[in-house]
């Protein structure tokens, strides 16, 4: 069962004059951390308070463990933390915990052993009984991703979770993402730290303009195909005169050789003949671009086609 | 329990606001009052002298009645004064509710939107409630020990107030989620329930009116639009024991409430957060 799919969702605001979202079709797969990107107003948010009930679709449906986002009742298998969340200002964190995990259904007893434990996970324990006022920002995103856990979702939708949090913070974040990836959780992120996104990230799809513009797996869309960085020891320009020998265009930059074959045969030729020459081979390592580069790619490129 | 959980916070919420804690203050101050400023002498079983504050009341006046005054007295200070600051601490629960990030808490949990605005609604008349019955509850039994007297009537009279309020409170929710501004919808509250006395002379205004359209209009508002001051009066008469001759200012008050709750569940459902 797809954790998240979605049937050309639309959802205009302004009797149509704004169109946050068009024809928006996606499938999330149950257990991985999957990422939406955009520039800002391409939709994520609006996406994801569809999906939490929020905002109502102008057309299209969508489903989350394969039951209507219509039925409030599915909303036990979610944990949302939004972009902007309030507390009431004067319960303390254990409260908060207490009376929104209440309103999740989660029993007392259940809340006793719970909430301690999540407050520990977000390193929040020794703030368990001080009134929230007094909390930073980053203090209060960790409540709400507390907050969120409450109801020990089957899926997270996260909406800038790791916003105003210390670099620290980002990792401890970033670890409890993996560590729910691993009990089986799905995730889902709304971020602009496309760093952090690509760090955890199974799959992301990016959204400009309402419209899916790219969907796949992070590491497709990093690794630059058929490109490859080379680590050699000493070799006296050979690398350069074996490329060219073999047409593969070649560039040296920060101790590696770039090259760009035509396929594997290409390449293990190219290694056949620096090994003729006796050049000792550090390392090769299929040549990555960051996921910052590959979104600028996309988003000022596109004409809104999905790949 | 999800539900509950919805009434609970905002009860808590309510609290957080000193408003509630001066009502609180003030219910307790006056029944203080009672306590120390009313004196009962009674001798051989028979009343012998009353005083309040200090000063004697004749004998010829019949305890029964200084009771039934003291309380009309109470009654008439919860309902005007009473509400009006229950309205004025209560006015910013709807609009909280709608801030963005606030109501993202509620509505992303397994509960209906049914649940979330009722709950609060309920939530706030519960506060209320609490407060106005405190003060008619604690001043009664202190009448009774002080006089003998327990009057029902009074505590009936209680929840008419309570009452009053839940139908003011509807007409509260209604105008904040169109305008999402608490000082605005309690304008246009208080603007209601001065208009009530305005409409109760409405023959002698048709007199003044050219056309009959206008006795139509005001005849339609009369009816449609809560009756704040005959529930006012009826609150007197219960509190007195005398006869009601109509509850017609109460039934089609709470007429009005269940359609302008039920037209404000239907916009809750259907708003985009």
């Amino acid at each position: 069962m797809k954790a998240v799919e979605t049937f050309n969702l639309t959802k205009h605001y302004s009797r149509g004059k704004v169109k946050a979202l068009n024809d928006f079709s996606l499938q999330v797969e149950t257990g991985q951390i999957f990422s939406l990107l955009g520039p800002n107003g391409a939709g994520k948010t609006t996406f994801i308070k569809l999906l939490v009930g929020l905002a109502h679709p102008t057309a299209g449906h969508a489903t989350v463990f394969g039951k209507s986002i219509k039925n409030y009742k599915m909303h036990q298998h979610i944990g949302y933390l939004s972009e902007n969340h309030r507390f009431p200002e004067f319960l303390t964190a254990a409260q908060v915990l207490y009376y929104y995990g209440k309103m999740s259904g989660v029993s007392s007893s259940d809340l006793k052993d719970r909430i301690p434990k999540l407050l520990k996970q977000v390193n929040l324990t020794d703030w368990t009984n001080v009134k929230i006022q007094k909390y930073s920002k980053g203090m209060m995103q960790r409540l709400g991703l507390a907050n969120a856990l409450i109801p020990d979702p089957d899926i997270l939708f996260l909406d800038e979770p790791t916003d105003g949090i210390d670099p620290v913070g980002r990792r401890e974040i970033r670890d409890l993402l993996k560590a729910l990836r691993e009990q089986g959780k799905t995730v889902f992120l709304n971020s602009h730290l496309l760093s952090e996104v690509e760090r955890v990230s199974d799959e992301v799809a990016i959204l400009k303009n309402g419209k899916l513009l790219q969907k796949g797996r992070v590491e497709d869309f990093i690794s630059v195909k058929e490109q490859y960085q080379v680590k050699v020891i000493s070799e006296n320009n050979k690398i350069n005169e074996i490329s060219e020998k073999l047409s593969i265009p070649v560039s040296y930059q920060n101790e590696f050789y770039n090259i760009a074959v035509q396929d594997d045969a290409h390449l293990n030729k190219f290694i056949d003949s620096v090994r003729r020459e006796s050049i000792t081979i550090q390392a090769i390592i299929p040549r990555k671009i960051s996921l910052e580069d590959f979104f600028i790619d996309v988003i000022e490129d596109k004409n809104g086609e999905v790949k | 329990m999800k539900f509950l959980s919805i009434v609970q916070l905002t009860f808590r919420e309510s609290l957080a606001k000193k408003t509630f804690i001066a009502f609180f203050g003030i219910s307790t101050l006056t029944c203080l009052l009672f306590i120390f400023a009313l004196n009962l002498d009674i001798v051989d079983g028979m009343q012998s002298s009353v005083s309040l504050f200090g000063a004697e009341i004749p004998a010829t006046f019949d305890l029964r009645e200084i009771i039934i005054n003291i309380q009309s007295a109470v009654a008439a200070l919860l309902f005007t004064g009473g509400i009006f600051m229950s309205l004025f601490a209560t006015s910013s629960l709807i609009p909280t509710l709608l801030q963005p990030g606030f109501i993202d808490l509620f509505i992303s949990k397994p509960v209906s939107r049914l649940e979330i605005l009722t709950g609060r609604f309920i939530g706030a008349t519960l506060i209320v409630a609490c407060n106005i019955l405190y003060l008619m509850i604690f001043s009664a039994i202190i009448l009774l020990f002080k006089t003998g007297i327990w009057n029902w009537s009074y505590i009936v009279a209680g929840f008419i107030i309570v009452i009053t309020f839940m139908i003011l409170y509807t007409l509260m929710t209604f105008l904040s989620l169109l305008t999402k501004s608490g000082p605005f919808s309690l304008m246009l509250t208080y603007f209601i329930v001065f208009m009530s006395p305005l409409l109760i002379p409405r023959d002698q205004i048709y007199a003044l009116l050219s056309s009959k359209v206008y006795a139509y209009i005001l005849d339609g508002l009369y009816y449609f639009l809560p009756k704040t001051t005959e529930l006012g009066n009826l609150t007197r008469l219960i509190v007195g024991g005398q006869e009601i001759t109509s509850w017609m200012p109460l039934w089609s008050s709470l007429l009005f409430a269940l359609f302008i709750l039920s037209v404000s569940t239907y916009i809750f459902q259907r708003k985009n957060f």
